[in-house]
């Protein structure tokens, strides 16, 4: 070790306590990012401590990237530097919940899981569910701008951060937004933060909206035997009164994985899950129009409510975390124009096909967006099976491109990545983007070449 | 001269007949809904995003500043040319180019009225969501500029929630594309910040807007009150019974006698307020969700509740609370439009407090708001013809916002900071913050033409010195 790395080492100690700097290979090694293991892994126990510690770092040029509950870290492209992850682990209290007001403010590090039992206890709820809610942080949720199915009727977090408490690279402290639901004061801050994936500065605190809890919930699950069928429902629902909470549609392998956990046999086929959430007038309501149309399509349907109801949706979110893990396994998420959903998925069943890969989908049918595993033949040699990857992967983002949307890498080895740039090529917007990340990192310090044009 | 050659370079873009710099028309360009006046050197009415581009990097390559102007309806003072320079004028540019029923959106030329929009959109089954109270006369490019709010905001979120893609024209002219129709573009949200940037990061020249299927149903109500107190506090319980109506209006006893003069909408000149109160959704519960509602009202201290018994009756409720402001503008020369936001289980304690700020002042300050959102808007009446009086609305207006900040809200909900809040910003945000926003402003706007002068309070070191 350098004398330089010692004394910052020294200072980081008299700042977060020796315990909380690691720096032995079996402590920093789970921390990799891409295959870099950093040097030092720090866990600030407080957001003034966090400002401490990213101070140091750019005091002593260290480069540095914010771990959440480490879900996210393999989207992305390779770190340019990795000197030290910030772990959020020890952030993780409540700062205030004003459940009168609906509102709620914690530090970055708690669990989507924790609040979500905290604020069950008042009756409300955050209508946010990405996958692996056990694990993923309030920051990291808002860094990466998580999503689940819910977002079909609720949005993303974008929608329910009301405001932000950041670390800037520099170390100093800013608030963004307030806890009213109302807030034109000077710039949108928060915005800018969110899906920055912690290229701006650290998340410390974040403030939410939360809603009142639904009555009740209930799901049908359609299976089918065409994309078609599938389809024809899906549009019937769009076209109708209904306002279903999420529309998930999973092509026949994606399927297959789940269909002994829901307790519905073989054959498989395309599954499209519905759910509902609200009074019980208005479930009830759905429900039976839901069921009429999934027969009319030739479905096999299934109903289920309240508990049955939510682990179904937990099963069919954390579905591609089921795929067998493959050493060359490759994450995509693609974005297309809401109409275009179902259209999409065929696309990408077929073009990972073209290449000999076998293809896991999964959709928010009703909101654009797709996520897909892709896995090559396993006696496939290596470079083959990058090369028919990458083919297939590019072939789909110039699709989704010409759409308008967009296609990026949630997770692959890091030579996939050296194949296929994480997230594409930048708009015309990306001008700008640069210019603000200079003025914020101007030592391109903060998870530098993780995001978009090397940003 | 420079400034002939500028105007000149103007004309050659848009024609002579787009160009405007006589005394009587920038006359008319000098003011807007907010109190202050500023003249203009030129106004510019354009035609499309690349009369926009060339007509912005004009004023670039002259270092002239430029403030584009919608409905000019905005209350604190965003199109007045504080600089002075050139006004964009996008009235012209009020076409719907697309609404795309399969992807549910729709694509939208600035200059559209936020009303047109939805009379259009109403005959096929769809709707755009955030209606401010000025709709028929506020823009799309103003509302987005504005992160405009509206009465159906409580349930479905301000005009950044709805907002998917924008194509701006940046302070050097250059064109980009920020969002779209898909979601979730890779790289940072330059859309969600621009929503609200009150015309300081460039031009918007084209707005893609998310729309959503008309209600299967809707009910209205009037809730009676004779104490504003009760009020209220019919609003926290409301939500806290875990109702969610798309909307929670709230009007004092100046105001509805103000409307009632206007309008005469059946309102009952002796009560102390009104709640006005929507609920949409699937007409399965909706008969429930009034009963309950209305019952909820009643345990609170309401007099009456009436639900609307048709359209006509819903569109009368409606019709006074959208012209509240211009009714009450009979009352009196002026008022200023107050606009902070307080958690709303603060809305009784706030109330009080502003009634007491005005017996301080010796003024008179009717309320109507967006109590769901716990957004007030006190109005200020006084006559701006008399000085001493408008040095006294002024401090009253600060006191509270200041009220506001207090109960842990903050000094505008969705009317912008403009000219008129400058200098409250720092009752909100530090130092840091402020320096935080204003890199934000210079990564787009790096020589300072868009909108100069707004927002943004002075450097505290030159404060010092004064
Ligand atoms: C099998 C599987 C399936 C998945 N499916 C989905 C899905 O369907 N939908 C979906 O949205 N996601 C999906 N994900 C992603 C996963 O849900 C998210 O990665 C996770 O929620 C991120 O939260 P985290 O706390 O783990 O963040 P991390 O992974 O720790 O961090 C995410 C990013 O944010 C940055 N960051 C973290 N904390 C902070 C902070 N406090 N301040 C600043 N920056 C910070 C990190 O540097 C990183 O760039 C899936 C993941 C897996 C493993
Ligand atoms: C009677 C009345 C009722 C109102 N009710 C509400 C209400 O319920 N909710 C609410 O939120 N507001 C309300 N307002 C305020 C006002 O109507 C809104 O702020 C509205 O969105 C302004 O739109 P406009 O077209 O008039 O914009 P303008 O006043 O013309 O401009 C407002 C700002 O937007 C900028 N701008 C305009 N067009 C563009 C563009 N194309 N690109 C970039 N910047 C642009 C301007 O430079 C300026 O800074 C009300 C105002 C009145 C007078």
């Amino acid at each position: 070790m350098s004398s330089e790395l010692a004394a910052f080492r020294a200072t980081l100690a008299q700042a977060i306590g020796e315990d909380h700097v690691l720096a032995a290979v079996e402590s920093t090694a789970p921390y990799a990012v891409d295959g870099v293991c950093p040097a030092l892994v720090l866990r600030p126990g407080t957001q003034d401590e966090v400002a401490q510690v990213v101070t140091a770092c750019a005091a002593a040029r260290v480069a540095l990237v914010p771990w959440g509950g480490g879900t996210s870290m393999t989207a992305g492209n390779p770190p340019k530097r990795l000197d030290a992850v910030l772990s959020l682990e020890r952030l993780d209290r409540v700062v205030e919940f004003d459940a009168d007001n609906l509102c709620i403010t914690v530090e970055a590090g708690l669990t989507l899981a924790r609040l979500q039992a905290l604020v069950a206890a008042k009756q409300e709820i955050l209508p946010l569910d990405p996958p692996a809610s056990d694990r993923v942080t309030l920051g990291g949720l808002v860094a990466a701008n998580l999503s689940g199915p819910s977002r079909l009727l609720h949005g993303t977090a974008r929608d329910w951060v009301l405001g932000l408490r950041v670390v800037l690279p520099s170390g100093e402290q800013i608030r963004c937004g307030g806890r009213v639901i109302k807030n034109v004061t000077g710039y949108d801050m928060n915005k800018l933060f969110i899906r920055s994936f912690g290229t701006l500065g650290v998340i410390t605190e974040v403030t939410l909206k939360l809603l009142p809890m639904p009555e009740t919930r209930a799901s049908v699950l359609g299976l089918f035997p065409t994309l078609a069928a599938a389809k024809a429902v899906l549009e019937a629902v769009q076209a109708s009164f209904l306002l279903p909470e999420a529309m998930d549609l999973l092509d026949p392998a994606a399927a297959g994985l789940l269909l002994p956990a829901l307790g519905l046999a073989s054959p498989t086929g395309h599954l499209l899950a519905t759910a509902f959430s609200g009074s019980q007038a208005t479930v009830d309501r759905q429900v039976r129009d839901l069921e009429a149309l999934v027969a009319e399509q030739g479905g096999r349907g299934l109903t289920l409510r309240e508990a049955a109801s939510t682990q179904a949706w937990q099963a069919i979110t954390n579905v591609l975390g089921s795929v067998p893990p493959a050493s060359l396994r490759v994450l995509i998420q693609v974005s297309v124009p809401i109409g275009r959903t179902a259209g999409m998925l065929a696309s990408v069943s077929a073009r990972a096909a073209e290449q000999g890969l076998s293809a896991a989908v999964t959709c928010h049918a009703a909101s654009g967006l797709l996520r897909a595993a892709l896995l090559p033949a396993p006696e496939l040699p290596a470079d083959a099976a990058l090369e028919a990857l990458a083919a297939a992967t590019l072939a789909l983002r110039d699709e989704a491109v010409a759409l308008g949307g967009s296609l990026t890498v949630q997770a692959g080895v890091p030579a996939f990545k050296a194949r296929v740039d994480a997230w594409g090529t930048p708009g015309s917007g990306f001008a700008t983007m640069r210019r603000i990340k200079d003025a914020f990192d101007p030592h391109g310090l903060c998870s530098p070449g993780r995001f978009l044009g090397g940003i | 001269m420079a400034q002939q050659a500028f105007v000149q370079s103007l004309r050659q873009i848009v024609g002579d007949a787009n160009v405007l710099d006589s005394d009587v028309h920038l006359q008319l360009y000098q003011y807007d809904a907010y109190l202050e006046e500023r003249r203009p050197d030129a106004v510019v009415f354009v035609h499309s995003t690349e009369e926009v581009a060339r007509v912005v990097k004009v004023c670039h390559d002259y270092g002239v500043p430029f403030v584009p102007r919608g409905g000019g309806t905005n209350l604190s003072g965003g199109t007045i040319p504080f600089k002075g320079g050139v006004v964009l004028e996008m009235i012209r540019m009020n076409r719907l180019l697309e609404v795309d029923k399969a992807n549910l959106r729709a694509r939208v030329q600035p200059g559209m009225f936020n009303l047109e929009l939805g009379n259009a959109l109403a005959p096929l089954g769809y709707q755009y969501l955030p209606d401010p109270a000025s709709q028929k006369a506020a823009t799309l490019g103003g509302n987005v500029a504005e992160n405009s709010g509206g009465p159906h905001c409580f349930k479905y979120g301000v005009t950044t929630n709805h907002v998917t893609g924008l194509t701006v024209v940046l302070s050097d002219g250059a064109v980009v594309t920020l969002g779209g129709e898909a979601p979730d573009e890779p790289g940072y949200d330059l859309t969600g910040v621009f929503v609200g940037s009150e015309g300081t990061f460039g031009v918007c020249t084209e707005v893609v807007v998310r729309i959503v299927r008309q209600a299967e149903g809707v009910k209205t109500m009037l809730a009676i009150y004779d104490s504003i107190e009760k009020g209220s506090e019919t609003v926290s319980a409301i939500v806290a019974a875990g109702m969610v109506p798309a909307t929670l209006e709230m009007m004092d006893q100046l105001v509805i006698q103000a409307v009632e003069k206007s309008l005469s909408c059946g309102l009952p000149l002796d009560c102390a307020t009104v709640l006005i109160i929507e609920v949409d959704g699937l007409k399965d519960d909706l008969e429930a969700q009034t009963e309950a509602i209305e019952r909820l009202c009643l345990a609170h201290g309401a007099r009456e509740v009436r639900v609307a018994k048709n359209d006509a009756e819903r569109a009368l409720l409606w019709a006074g609370r959208r012209g509240a402001f211009g009714a009450v503008a009979r009352l009196t020369p002026s008022y200023l439009v107050c606009d902070g936001t307080v958690p709303r289980t603060a809305l009784p304690e706030v109330l009080r407090k502003v009634a007491e700020v005005g017996e301080k002042y010796d003024l008179r300050i009717p309320n109507v708001f967006h109590a769901g959102d716990g957004n007030l808007h006190p109005l200020i009446l006084f006559d701006w013809r008399d000085a001493e009086q408008k040095e006294r609305v002024m401090k009253a207006g600060m006191e509270i916002l200041a009220l506001c900040v207090q109960l842990g809200g903050t000094i505008s909900g969705e009317h912008g900071v403009g000219l008129e809040k400058m200098d409250a910003m720092r009752l909100v945000l530090s130092e840091a913050d402020i320096r935080c926003q204003l890199k934000l402003k210079q990564a787009f706007d790096p020589s300072d033409l868009a909108n100069p002068g707004k927002i943004f309070p002075a450097p505290l070191e030159v404060a010092h010195v004064q």
